[in-house]
């Protein structure tokens, strides 16, 4: 690992072992009614993992985290948790938070090393029924668990060579560690869920056509794997890309090195102010970026993205142009060659985190020489999908974000939906988010599944 | 839990009782009315020895303030409760109330009366009262170390005749099972838990809390618990004294003649500490101090944390543990002399922090240096394999030993 330094290794290299992980909850006052237990989206209760911990009940801790979240790995290492359960946790009105995420990390790691295994499918009678899963992203890993533990055959369909999603190719390998991915995906596939990578869904039919070969309901979890470019002056330029690609690329060891073609000794913009825009100009500057610059709307104090994310950034000195933005782009006809953007401000301070609260200040304009763009302005369900959806009949709205209701059925009797594709409102769309969906709608298809009365939402 | 070995549960029998687990709150203040001994139950204790009943007419119980000080240690808060707390300032009305209303709400939950009487009529009676209240099994207290009576408590614990001829009247007022509550302030408990025997005890129950004082206030020249100006020794508990309650266990439970099943305390927190008492004898388990500090909450770990213990080591049954460790103890005159380990360490691990060199050098064999890198190196000549620096190390694996290859040493 490259970015560390001897005071301040990268999170993937402070891994707690069991004496840290004990130490740690030590610390915790173990609450009544604990805080941090309700600040989930997944529902994970880390009140009780950690007291179980403490009183050394090591493999009910394991079991309190993986039954609860499936992905339970992967969410400890990418989890947002300063804005999640750490953010209501006790302790830190005496000194510092417990490091909840670690305490987690340990405890799927540890799950590893002594080969415990939680789940028992052979729980669940067999159902006979079958269930098609499109995207293999945290919601499909999630609800295809959830079906398999009801006792129900479910397949995941994924266009991607190799399973994962968002987790696989939007979250850069020196955030999630390449091993707890595999192991919380293994942690699905021992349940049998099938994978059926390289298998991409697409065509009017294809929703219909599943159903007819014999599945009895499908639930789509296709994300937003589809970026948006900002379009404006020169984004049609070559230079420009989505973090998307360029975590895709970053991501692959075979195409990494294509990827520090793109950035390795030039300059480089990202614009926004989420995960994905601090995560790729981190990867950017690993890959041997001279000059980063992440230039969001949002103050510093403002972003979405992990503090502990923003914290990496600027040990790898990124640099930061807050409440700023980009307002041309400069090229020589073919590529790029600099941008030009202006300081902004909130019109109505406390106001919406939007463009349309955001005024530019007059007399605070810059340029900056830039070889490579990176819009990371947010991303949208993929055109090839929205077809399939909309040829199914499946109703979307602002966004074309699928409409589902309470239990994730959407318009189309047997069809369900969830993560992050799905109008649900969130303000921020988590890994843990998506697992709830997923494990949520698996519950209501099992309720599908089995009872008699059938139906979509009107 | 764990689902695949089905069969396997931590049900016990006791004294022909049958539990559903070992688990069981201690006569104390957890267990002092309907409401607390409810709560346990639906949290998934396995039974309650409910707080001593007093038969008022004699001796009417109040409690001091504040009845309660703390061993705070390193920064780590209640390792130890000392309290003046007595037996119950209830009614003996109220008190068969709650026991009659407990044992009909929950029929398989076992409830233990635990009595104390200062006549053989008295104990005789509550005996009596207790068993028409519907209790499943009969505690004597004979150890509260600080009750505020002449020939009450652990004075009779300490009066091998009054145990025999109080058991005996107890057993004239029931047919129930009945245990005996032992002091550990005393040289040895066997020859106490043998006059409760010869009384008619079915079971031993130990240990009750250590008389002791955990603080004195310097400001104040005061021992705490500073009541209105004064202070008294009294008894202490918690996961400080486990290591006087184990050792109570081993000697009661090896013994050839007592043979009596015994019902262990002494700072219970975690199922490991419940496991070292079954290993060493005890056939259930009573809690008081850990759930004063945690709350009743932590049974669920007691009980999977034991259960995931039972099906790792292939122990079919509670009952096949208890005692399991007994054989390996010894006198220390029998320990074998054979053989001599030496302290190994990985400097991989060493954070050359030196608290094993300090140890070493002031309080063992000065056979650990630092090199020039502060990490520790052990002089394999020099060392005798004492393991202090293995017991100061902060490093998990960082100090391990081996048996040595050279001859025995003596310094």
């Amino acid at each position: 690992m490259e970015l560390k330094t001897k005071k301040h290794p990268v999170k993937t290299e402070r891994k707690f072992n069991l004496q840290h992980a004990l130490e740690e909850a030590e610390r915790c006052l173990l609450c009544h009614d604990a805080p941090c237990s309700k600040g989930c989206p997944a529902g994970t209760d880390p009140g009780k993992f950690i007291r179980q911990l403490r009183f050394r009940n090591i493999k009910g801790a394991i079991r309190t985290v993986r039954k609860n979240n499936v992905l339970g790995g992967i969410c400890a290492e990418v989890c947002p948790t300063c804005k999640l359960c750490v953010e209501r946790c006790s302790r830190t009105g005496i000194d510092r938070p417990i490091m909840i995420n670690q305490i987690q990390s340990f405890l799927t790691n540890h799950q590893h090393d002594i080969k415990f295994s939680v789940f028992d499918k052979d729980d669940a009678p067999e159902s006979k029924k079958k269930v098609a899963v499109i995207g293999s992203g945290p919601s499909g890993l999630a609800c295809a668990a959830q079906l398999a533990l009801s006792g129900h055959e479910a397949v995941i369909f994924e266009k991607n060579e190799k399973p994962g999603g968002v987790l696989t190719y939007g979250i850069p390998y020196i955030r999630l560690n390449a091993e707890t991915l595999a192991n919380d995906i293994k942690e699905v596939t021992s349940l049998g869920v099938k994978i059926k990578c390289g298998s991409k869904i697409t065509g009017k039919n294809a929703i219909n056509d599943l159903l007819k070969k014999g599945y009895d309901a499908v639930f789509v979890a296709c994300g937003l794997s589809q970026s948006n470019i900002l379009k404006i002056n020169g984004s049609e330029l070559a230079g420009n890309f989505t973090w998307s690609d360029f975590l895709e690329m970053s991501n692959d060891p075979k195409l990494r090195a294509k990827a520090a073609k793109l950035v390795a000794g030039k300059n480089v913009a990202v614009i926004g102010g989420g995960s994905v825009a601090i995560d790729a100009a981190v990867s950017a500057k690993k890959l041997g970026a001279v000059k980063v610059y992440v230039i969001s709307l949002e103050g510093l104090d403002e972003l979405p993205a992990d503090s502990e994310e923003i914290e990496l950034a600027h040990k790898s000195n990124i640099i930061f142009k807050p409440q700023s933005r980009v307002t041309n782009i400069k090229g020589d006809g073919k590529k790029i060659t600099g941008i030009d953007g202006v300081e902004t401000e909130w019109i109505k301070k406390g106001g919406p985190l939007a463009p349309a609260n955001a005024r530019d200040v007059k007399g605070c304009e810059f340029s900056l020489k830039i070889d490579a763009l990176i819009h990371a302005i947010g991303s949208r369900v993929e055109d090839s999908a929205l077809e399939t959806l909309k040829g199914a009949g499946v109703k979307t709205g602002d966004g074309n974000r699928t409409l589902v209701d309470g239990t994730y059925r959407t318009s189309v009797k047997g069809v369900f939906a969830g993560g992050d594709m799905i109008a649900s409102g969130r303000k921020l769309n988590t890994v843990a988010a998506a697992v709830y969906d997923g494990k949520t709608a698996a519950m209501a298809i099992h309720n599908f599944l089995t009872s008699t009365k059938k139906g979509g939402i009107k | 839990m764990a689902t695949k070995n089905k069969k396997v549960d931590l049900s016990v029998k006791f004294c022909g009782v049958n539990f559903e687990n070992p688990f069981m709150l201690s006569s104390s203040p957890v267990s002092d009315c309907y409401e607390m001994c409810k709560n346990a139950f639906n949290a998934g204790w396995g039974g309650v020895v409910y707080k001593t009943l007093n038969l008022e007419k004699r001796f009417k119980v109040v409690m001091p303030s504040p009845r309660l000080n703390a061993l705070h240690y390193d920064g780590k808060r209640v390792i130890g409760l000392q309290n003046v707390e007595q037996i119950t300032d209830r009614t003996i009305k109220e008190n068969l109330k709650d026991i009659k209303r407990l044992k009909k709400e929950f029929p398989n939950k076992v409830l233990v009366s635990s009595i104390m009487g200062y006549s053989d009529e008295d104990w005789t009676e509550l005996a009596a009262l207790s068993e028409e209240a519907g209790a499943d099994m009969i505690e004597l207290n004979y150890s509260c170390p600080q009750m505020a009576r002449e020939g009450a408590g652990h004075k009779v614990g300490q009066s091998y005749e009054l145990m025999t001829e109080f058991t005996r009247a107890v057993k004239k007022g029931t047919k129930l099972p009945v245990m005996a509550k032992m002091t550990p302030n005393i040289t040895d408990m066997v020859p106490a838990a043998m006059a409760a025997k010869a009384g008619g005890a079915d079971a031993i129950s130990a240990i009750n809390t250590v008389k002791a004082i955990t603080a004195v206030d310097v400001n104040l020249l005061t021992p705490l618990p500073n009541v209105s100006g004064t202070s008294s020794i009294s008894g202490f508990s918690g996961a400080a004294v486990k290591p006087i309650a184990l050792r109570f266990m081993a000697e009661l439970a090896k013994d050839k003649n007592l043979k009596l099943p015994i019902s262990g305390m002494g700072g219970i927190t975690t199922w490991i500490d419940a496991v070292e008492f079954m290993l060493l004898g005890a056939g259930t388990l009573q809690v008081t101090t850990s759930i004063m500090r945690y709350g009743q909450r932590i049974v669920e770990d007691l009980k999977e944390g034991m259960l995931d213990y039972m099906i790792e080591k292939g122990f079919r049954s509670v009952s096949e543990m208890v005692g399991k460790a007994l054989p390996t103890v010894v006198d220390p005159g029998k320990l074998p002399h054979q053989k001599q380990a030496f302290s190994v360490i990985d400097k991989d691990k060493c954070v050359g922090c030196g608290q094993c060199y300090i140890s070493c050098m002031d309080g063992a064999h000065q056979a650990i240096s630092l090199d020039k890198n502060r990490k520790a190196e052990v002089d394999e000549k020099k060392c005798v394999g004492c393991l202090m620096c293995y017991h100061v190390c902060p490093v998990d694996g960082a100090v391990t030993y081996k048996y040595d290859k050279f001859n025995f040493k003596t310094h």
